[in-house]
């Protein structure tokens, strides 16, 4: 186990800037997921991690001790690729072993350690195996065996599972979550696929264009995502967002949108300014079909989409998509149109310029 | 295979006779194209074994025999005495021990070269990297008699000519530019740079990283250039007869050559060719030795 600082890290490639200054601090034991898009600077922060890029600035430490200028094996992690990155001639407990042949260890110690990691992963019988003979998720399990035979301080797994099918993804993220809880060692763990970081972080660190945008725990990020950015990336169904002005007054205020409809927000805008352009989210799942006069709007069913336990419905209003997870299997068809209540609670409001959080005190100094 | 996969859709054409395009032509269009593919096939497999057929038949007839008119394509007798003779006009065995010794170190040398120059350019960035590829496809583009002066003046001032190392280093110099390209493309499209990167994280330093993991994968593609080097050396004439002429050390090649010269190909012409089978030899016994590396593909499963 151990913690890891980043400390203004900066990392250029000629003259492109991957991650321009980037200050992250890991916990002993925590199990930190690094996500967003593609080209967000993700994989590069954990290759310098592991010691397969360069720093260009600020310092990386590894409990206490700076390991900008040490080789990947003088650092005491074990990584889990992508692509597997097996050793194809050797047989998968050689590919287990091979770290600690490196490091000198005796051969029935290799034995044995190799044997207890294939224990815990189920890779017994396919020892004297070699890589072109097993399957994707075996493949992915050896993978995993060869970093935890080691013991290492810190694991580092870059998009491990985005090889694998639907099925044996929900089945290996299980299976890593459950060998965090056994081995409580420091995960710092890359993917791009927010489901996977929702279902396993301790923390999640969201990542845009080199910066961090936010770091929490999932459900803070769900909850009180602090940009667009982040609201947008996390959930799936997206969060929907409306741009448009409060008007009103303080008591009695309302989202006017750009088409010039209005949506009626008598509790959440509580407080808040008059002429005001914001982009107002809301989740899908906090989206009902509206059975009485609340706050909500009138839209135009384009698709419906039933997932079996619930049923997305996807149409827009004033130029924006909107998606809506209902419960069960309501009769709506395409074409029709369907008044959707907004629940106040979970309303969520951005500034338009920036994309950042707008809080109900903020709304009121902003005017 | 081929021919079978455009038996479809002749077949479904007949079936359904509307159907235009390339992919629907009659029975007799597929039958005139497979008719034709053959005899192109057969005309092809004769042009180039009818010389190799006539120099192994040669070798197990008598010198009547061979130049019987009209001539006996296929020998009315069979004899091993030529093969038998053939030692005691032409020291063979040794000459094909020198071919062995000389292209096998050459074939070493330029591979374990090769491999190292082109590991280096297929995963480092250096400044002047492109200058360097550039100059050594430049090389292949030089015919080989225009570098014949320089060398044999380099070798004769390095105190090298008519020596065995004088050869496999020039033998090894030519071969290395293909070697160096060849591998180069190998390893940038066979060995994933995650391998390595694994591997620095398991505990490797660059060096045990290429010796311990891609090397080994990269036998197939070692091999090819292992093969090439060697039978460059082995088939080379000019360059042997130039740097290495002395009757002992003498390869193979020019001592067939010399032999020839003497008149051994009109007065012992039976023994020639036998002589000339058994220079083919060794090198098809390498070529079979090491096709199985040209054809295995070992990455297969290091990746997804």
């Amino acid at each position: 186990m151990a913690t890891i600082s980043m400390r203004q890290l900066k990392k250029k490639y000629g003259a492109v800037v991957a991650i321009p200054d980037l200050s992250l601090e890991v916990k002993d034991g925590e199990f930190l997921i690094l996500v967003g898009p593609s080209g967000c600077g993700k994989s590069t922060l954990l290759r310098m991690l592991a010691g397969l890029e360069s720093v260009t600035g600020g310092d990386i430490a590894i409990d206490d001790e700076v390991v900008n200028d040490q080789m990947p094996r003088q650092r005491d992690i074990a990584m889990v690729f992508q692509s597997y990155a097996l050793y194809p001639h050797m047989t998968v407990g050689q590919n287990m072993g091979f770290s600690l042949k490196l490091d000198k260890c005796s051969k029935a110690e290799i034995k044995e350690r190799v044997a207890a990691a294939a224990d815990i992963l189920a890779l017994t019988p396919l020892l004297e195996r070699k890589p072109a003979q097993l399957s994707g998720g075996q493949r992915q399990r050896v993978a995993m065996g060869r970093a935890i035979v080691r013991d290492p301080k810190v694991f580092l797994f870059d998009e491990p599972l985005s090889n694998l099918d639907a099925k044996l993804r929900v089945q290996m993220r299980a299976e890593i979550k459950s060998l965090h809880r056994r081995l409580k060692t420091t995960i710092v763990y890359v993917t791009h696929d927010q489901v996977e970081a929702m279902t396993m972080a301790d923390r999640i660190v969201v990542m845009s264009a080199g910066h961090i945008e936010q770091v929490g725990t999932p459900l803070d990020l769900y909850d009180r995502p602090m940009s667009r950015f982040v609201a947008e990336f996390l959930g799936s169904p997206s969060m929907n967002m409306l741009t448009g002005e409060l008007i009103g007054t303080s008591g009695a205020m309302a989202l006017k949108l750009d088409d010039g409809s209005t949506i009626a927000l008598p509790h959440a805008a509580t407080g808040m300014t008059p002429g005001t352009k914001v982009t107002m989210g809301i989740r899908p799942e906090h989206l009902s079909l509206a059975t009485g006069d609340g706050p909500g709007f009138e839209v135009e069913v384009d698709v419906t989409e039933p997932t079996g336990s619930d049923t997305l419905l996807i149409g827009g209003v004033a130029g924006c998509a909107i998606t809506c997870e209902i419960s069960g299997r309501p009769k709506v068809a395409p074409g029709q149109k369907v008044r959707l209540a907004i629940d106040e609670a979970h309303l969520h409001f951005f500034e338009q310029e920036s994309g950042r959080r707008i809080e109900a005190a903020d709304l009121a100094l902003a005017g | 295979m081929t021919m079978d996969t455009l038996d479809h859709p002749s077949q479904n054409s007949g079936s359904r006779g509307a159907r235009r395009g390339g992919f629907a032509r009659s029975k007799n269009a597929d039958r005139l194209t497979r008719a034709l593919v053959i005899i192109v096939t057969v005309v092809a497999l004769i042009y180039i074994l009818l010389p190799v057929y006539w120099m192994i038949k040669s070798s197990f007839q008598t010198n009547i025999d061979i130049r019987a008119q009209p001539p006996h394509w296929i020998p009315r007798q069979l004899t091993f005495q030529a093969y038998q003779d053939m030692t005691l006009v032409i020291p063979i065995w040794r000459y094909i021990l020198n071919s062995i010794y000389v292209a096998g170190a050459a074939a070493v040398l330029s591979t374990l070269v090769g491999c190292s120059a082109a590991y280096v350019l297929a995963r480092f960035r250096f400044p002047g990297m492109t200058i360097c590829l550039v100059m050594i496809l430049a090389t292949q583009l030089i015919p080989p008699i225009t570098r014949a002066f320089p060398i044999y003046s380099a070798i004769q001032s390095a105190g090298l000519l008519n020596s065995y190392t004088g050869i496999i280093i020039a033998y090894a110099s030519f071969s290395l530019p293909f070697c160096v390209m060849l591998l180069r493309g190998y390893f940038m499209n066979n060995c994933p740079p995650d391998l390595e990167e694994a591997a620095l994280v398991d505990g490797c330093s660059y060096f045990s990283a290429f010796w311990r993991i891609i090397l080994p994968i990269s036998l197939p593609g070692l091999a090819a250039v292992t093969i090439f080097t060697f039978l460059n050396a082995w088939n080379d004439f000019l360059w042997a007869s130039l740097l290495l002429n002395q009757g002992e050390m003498k390869t193979v090649q020019v001592g067939i050559g010399d032999f020839s010269g003497e008149g051994g190909n009109v007065r012992y012409i039976s023994m020639f060719m036998a002589a000339c089978v058994t220079a083919t030899i060794p090198a098809l016994i390498m070529f079979l030795f090491v096709q199985r590396w040209l054809v295995s593909g070992l990455t297969a499963g290091s990746v997804k």
